[in-house]
């Protein structure tokens, strides 16, 4: 993690630890994440993501390390580092007795907003949540979906650096989800975002990178939008799979070649690793060679495969 | 201060927009004209001795039932997770609370005026132990509120709060009485903690320093323990 220097580091978590009495949540975790950085975490549950968060946030103090937000000490700048810090936690916590915009004005005060300019940031943090509908309405009667978007809200206002988002799909329908991964990939790029979950899938979709944690400890971080060096290519071909493999490999730049399923119409798809950039070359070496190529399309890191290479690991090292 | 008013408003909005107020003034103002009005033909004194002792024991079942969900709530909820990791000091939330309980009581108090207005209307009361009985009262009432915001900071369950707070204020409303059992130095040590021994003069017009002090340091006490629990983290 040496890519981003400490001193220009939205995040700077180092040997980060806690202890809940005599169990040990969060072991030794060093964490640098620079601006405008979409960073996952991921882990099963009770593998000490929250309590991760909690600290950046300044809820819980560590027991041991030092983090910084901002270059701010979450514990000895601890005002100054929150002012930073928009935090939306777990099931997102909210005023069920206030309406949208009474809740928002109340956070936007605890957070510093002058008087004269509260009530354009809050419209600024309605209209972005698109809460125009319910801004009248108390929140203990909106849905799921609505009570999420506002507590993203109350954590945009004061326009913190960084935004900590703990389960934010967490009881959300299935197109509330695919609109908060929307809304998350938006958000980034304009700040920070430290996202956690517990399903692969949703790291994947929105993450930039992603820090794999189990039992407390960091077993990596892995980027998941490389950069330009080195490209995964998934490709659907028609044709015999030892001829197509043969013909995959034989291109230049090509390091590996997968199947991942073969079909009964002799289709199969096929995993190619690279590093550098194939597609043209792959697809004319498919034509020459007289198979049919279906489709092409560019294949993330199989973060499934890694989590479970990482966790195996680990497994395999304490047994 | 612009913190602890923000949340003072958004405490007072929370305790006046909750039924649990107007039910708990109501039954208060009702067993207390029970009281006044039984005391005024019974005795035909104008005093409000017997007034003041049965606010003070009203209070300590009251009170707790106003405090309880003050910090639980908000732990239960997950609010307050919401409010610590927001710019402000641990204090200010403390004091807000604590500030918001206690205008509650002081509402039922100047409520409670209207017996001693009653007084002057017909009868040539003694004004000094009626001020210093409404005086002993709100002291009475802000140990217990702090108490009571103390115990609720400590559990996520609000009747375990109001409960617990109850206990703890009715056994040191009476804890003098063992007293009595008790070799010298501890009798008095017990003596000293008793709330009814230090709310006694008060209701009769003897006003003490030593009074005042202990009303105030249990106060001062409990709400920094209040921070420290929230602190503690």
């Amino acid at each position: 993690m040496g890519t981003i220097a400490l001193t220009t580091a939205v995040i700077a978590a180092e040997q980060l630890t806690k202890w809940y009495g005599p169990r040990l949540a969060v072991d030794r975790v060093s964490l640098a994440v620079g601006p405008g950085e979409i960073v996952g975490l991921l882990g099963p549950k009770g593998s000490g993501k929250t309590t991760i968060l909690r600290i950046l946030a300044g809820y819980l103090r560590p027991s041991a390390g030092t983090a910084r937000i901002s270059g701010l000490d979450v514990v000895d700048d601890a005002l100054a580092s929150r002012r930073r810090v928009g935090y939306v936690p777990e099931d997102a916590p909210l005023y069920g007795g206030m309406t949208v915009r009474e809740f928002l004005a109340f956070m936007g005060r605890l957070k510093g907003l002058a008087t004269a300019g509260l009530p354009a940031a809050v419209d600024a943090a309605v209209e972005r949540l698109g809460l125009g509908p319910v801004r009248g309405i108390q929140i203990g009667r909106l849905s799921r979906g609505y009570r999420q978007r506002v507590a993203i809200a109350q954590a945009l206002l004061g326009s913190p650096d960084l935004l900590i988002l703990d389960e934010p799909t967490n009881g959300l329908d299935p197109r509330q989800i695919i609109e908060m991964r929307e809304l998350i990939r938006s958000l980034g790029g304009e700040r920070t975002i430290l996202v956690t979950s517990h399903i692969l899938g949703e790291i994947e979709r929105v993450a930039d990178r992603v820090a794999i944690l189990l039992d407390g400890r960091l077993l990596g971080v892995h980027a998941l939008r490389a950069p330009s060096e080195g490209q995964r290519l998934r490709l659907h071909v028609r044709g015999h799979e030892a001829g197509v493999r043969a013909c995959l490999a034989r291109v230049p730049g090509v390091t590996a070649v997968g199947v991942e399923g073969t079909s009964a119409t002799s289709v199969a798809t096929y995993v190619v690793d690279a590093e550098q950039a194939v597609a043209e070359t792959l697809a004319a070496a498919l034509i020459a060679g007289g198979f049919g190529l279906l489709a092409m399309e560019p294949a993330p890191v199989d973060l499934e495969t890694l989590f479970l290479r990482l966790t195996g690991d680990r497994e395999a090292a304490t047994r | 201060m612009r913190n602890f008013l923000t949340l003072l408003v958004k405490e007072e909005k929370a305790v006046f927009s909750s039924p649990i107020a107007y039910a708990i003034v109501a039954v208060y103002l009702l067993l207390m004209g029970f009281t006044f009005t039984l005391m005024l033909f019974l005795n035909r004194t104008a005093e409000l001795v017997r007034v003041f002792f049965q606010a003070a024991v009203l209070f300590l079942l009251i009170v707790p039932v106003v405090t309880m969900r003050l910090l639980a709530e908000e732990r239960r909820s997950g609010t307050l997770e919401l409010l610590l990791t927001s710019p402000v000091r641990e204090i200010e939330i403390v004091l807000a609370k604590f500030v918001a309980s206690l205008t509650l009581v002081l509402l039922m108090l100047v409520l409670t005026a209207s017996d001693a207005i009653v007084l002057g209307i017909y009868a040539d009361p003694d004004w000094g132990p009626i001020y210093s009985g409404f005086l002993g009262l709100l002291l009475l009432a802000a140990a217990l509120a702090a108490i009571g915001l103390l115990v609720s900071g400590l559990t996520s369950n609000q009747i375990v709060a109001a409960v617990v707070a109850m206990g703890v204020g009715i056994l040191l409303w009476m804890i003098d009485s063992i007293g009595y059992l008790l070799p010298d130095p501890f009798d008095t040590i017990v003596t000293s903690l008793s709330l009814v021994a230090h709310f006694t003069p008060f209701a009769t017009g003897a006003l003490f320093l030593s009074d005042l002090g202990f009303f105030l340091t249990v106060v001062l006490a409990c709400l920094l323990l209040t921070v420290r629990t929230l602190a503690r983290r």
